[in-house]
């Protein structure tokens, strides 16, 4: 097996007296999708906001490309001696609120990162965004302000937003929860498309179907811990653990 | 009643020291100029320190914590005094600046200036707080998330949005700026309530004291119009950004 593109070993992390995440393990391979299941509260948000360091662990460890992000050569560019550049600028990420930049314009929003964190000029930032927007169905909302666009639009633009930077690795933490039903399809359909270009890829989510379809492996995550995974037939169709079929059976007979 | 109005309102004591009045009147704008100026900047470094991550800046931001605090907490006339009394004699500081003429004006202008810049950077540096911290933390997530620097994040993400959210409290903040320019009368300067009050102490009358008043007025008042309908606008916003959530 080639070298994992994420690793996680050990992952402890604890907010006061809360422990979230109780030695959690995962190998994501290059161009694998991962999909992570579990109740509200189960640590697996936590988990996607460790690999990028936005909540840094406690304890454990995580290996990007091989590299042992929580304690690399580059300390001081953030708190304690995270890799926070290298990190940042291979994991994109996409949030459950969007947190488009209101301020802004969607190409601004999508040029913004590329242009002040890679210092690249802002013809050739704009030429990619474009293409970029154009690649999520949205060229024709160029220069809108996020406010204007449906939810569905907005996470487009998230989207477009975090590939601008070249990620190697992409994270969705709930990225349809927030949306009207009718708007989850066409989210999700960027990210099978994206997943289909080969893109790695760690995505929280409740939707099934996607899991099943898109999944090449599926996590099951209770208690801070990983309860169970598997390819998706086997965790979704056929759970082995007590846990995961009470989750299935709550979710699926909605 | 008319030794009322004669007392003060009268328009012969108005007329004969209008121009004088307006010429101090004057005096307290340029002061709020440029007070204006270095208090917004100093309100905003003090600001920013104040929401450096981590631990290393701890004994900072607890030194900018107690800063903000004290000089809100002291009278600002004692400070005006404190400045003016006492930094002139402090003769290891080059005369220059411990006796300031710079452009034209006299050494209590930039004591006041300098006293009102402390006091009011503190105050504004909270107006600025409050609307750094009405920015969803979704934003700086969104923007570290993309490999921004906490300071990139600041100035791009952050800084921009909170000033929108500010107009009302920061207009109220520099309309009590504009009034209390007025205090530096106590150090000499010749504003508008220093002349009035050289008017007073030769004729026993307060009309030029009032006209010093009426000047800050046709400033200040339509100043709290203006702050009332930014408020309206705002609670429009928020009312419709819920809408739209909801929706």
């Amino acid at each position: 097996m080639p070298e994992a593109m994420v690793k996680l070993a050990g992952i402890h992390k604890r907010f006061g007296e809360l422990e979230v995440l109780r030695g959690v393990d995962l190998e994501v391979a290059k161009g694998e999708v991962v999909c992570i299941l579990g109740p509200s509260g189960s640590g697996k948000s936590t988990l996607l906001r460790c690999v990028n360091l936005l909540e840094p662990p406690e304890d454990g460890e995580i290996f990007l490309e091989g590299h042992d992000i929580c304690k690399g050569p580059n300390s001081g560019t953030g708190e304690q001696s995270w890799e926070l550049d290298f990190v940042r600028q291979r994991v994109g990420m996409v949030f459950q609120q969007f947190n488009l930049f209101p301020h802004k314009t969607v190409l601004d929003n999508v040029t913004l990162a590329p242009r002040q964190v890679l210092g690249k000029g802002r013809a050739e930032c704009e030429e990619k965004g474009k293409a970029l927007l154009e690649r999520v169905g949205l060229s024709d909302k160029l220069n809108q302000y996020p406010e204007r666009l449906s939810g569905g639009q907005q996470q487009r633009v998230a989207i477009a937003r975090a590939l601008a930077m070249e990620p190697h690795v992409m994270l969705f933490d709930e990225v349809t929860s927030a949306l009207d039903p009718e708007l989850v399809k066409e989210v999700l359909d960027t990210m099978r498309e994206l997943a289909e270009e080969g893109m790695t890829m760690l995505v929280v989510t409740h939707e099934m179907g996607f899991a099943r379809e898109v999944g090449d492996q599926v996590v099951f995550m209770d208690g801070g811990v990983i309860v169970e995974q598997g390819k998706p037939a086997e965790v979704l169709d056929n759970p082995r653990e007590e846990r995961t079929k009470k989750f299935l059976g709550l979710v699926l007979e909605r | 009643m008319s030794e009322f109005f004669n007392q003060y309102f009268d328009f012969t004591v108005m007329g004969d020291h209008f121009s004088e009045v307006l010429e101090g009147f004057l005096k307290n704008l340029l002061l709020f100029a440029v007070v204006l100026v270095l208090a917004l900047t100093w309100g905003l470094i003090l600001a920013l320190i104040r929401q450096l991550p981590g631990k290393k800046f701890i004994p900072l931001r607890g030194l900018t914590i107690a800063y903000i605090d004290v000089f809100r907490a002291m009278p600002l006339l004692i400070i005006i005094l404190l400045i003016s009394g006492g930094l002139p004699y402090l003769e290891f500081i080059p005369k220059d600046i411990r006796i300031p003429q710079w452009f034209g004006q006299p050494d209590p202008f930039w004591y006041g200036a300098l006293a009102l810049t402390l006091v009011y950077g503190a105050y504004i540096a909270e107006v600025y707080r409050a609307g750094i911290e009405a920015v969803p933390p979704g934003q700086i997530e969104a923007a570290r998330s993309l490999g921004m620097s906490h300071s990139q994040a600041m100035r791009h993400i952050v800084v921009p949005q909170a000033i929108t959210k500010i107009p009302a409290p920061m207009l109220n903040e520099l309309n009590s700026l504009l009034k209390d320019t007025t205090l530096v009368s106590v150090v000499a300067l010749g504003e508008s309530l220093l002349i009035g009050r050289e008017v007073l102490a030769e004729t026993f009358n307060s009309s030029a004291v009032m006209l010093a008043g009426l000047m800050f007025l046709v400033i200040t008042l339509p100043l709290a119009r203006l702050v009332d309908y930014l408020i309206k606008r705002n609670q429009g916003k928020v009312t419709r950004g819920a809408h739209i959530e909801v929706g």
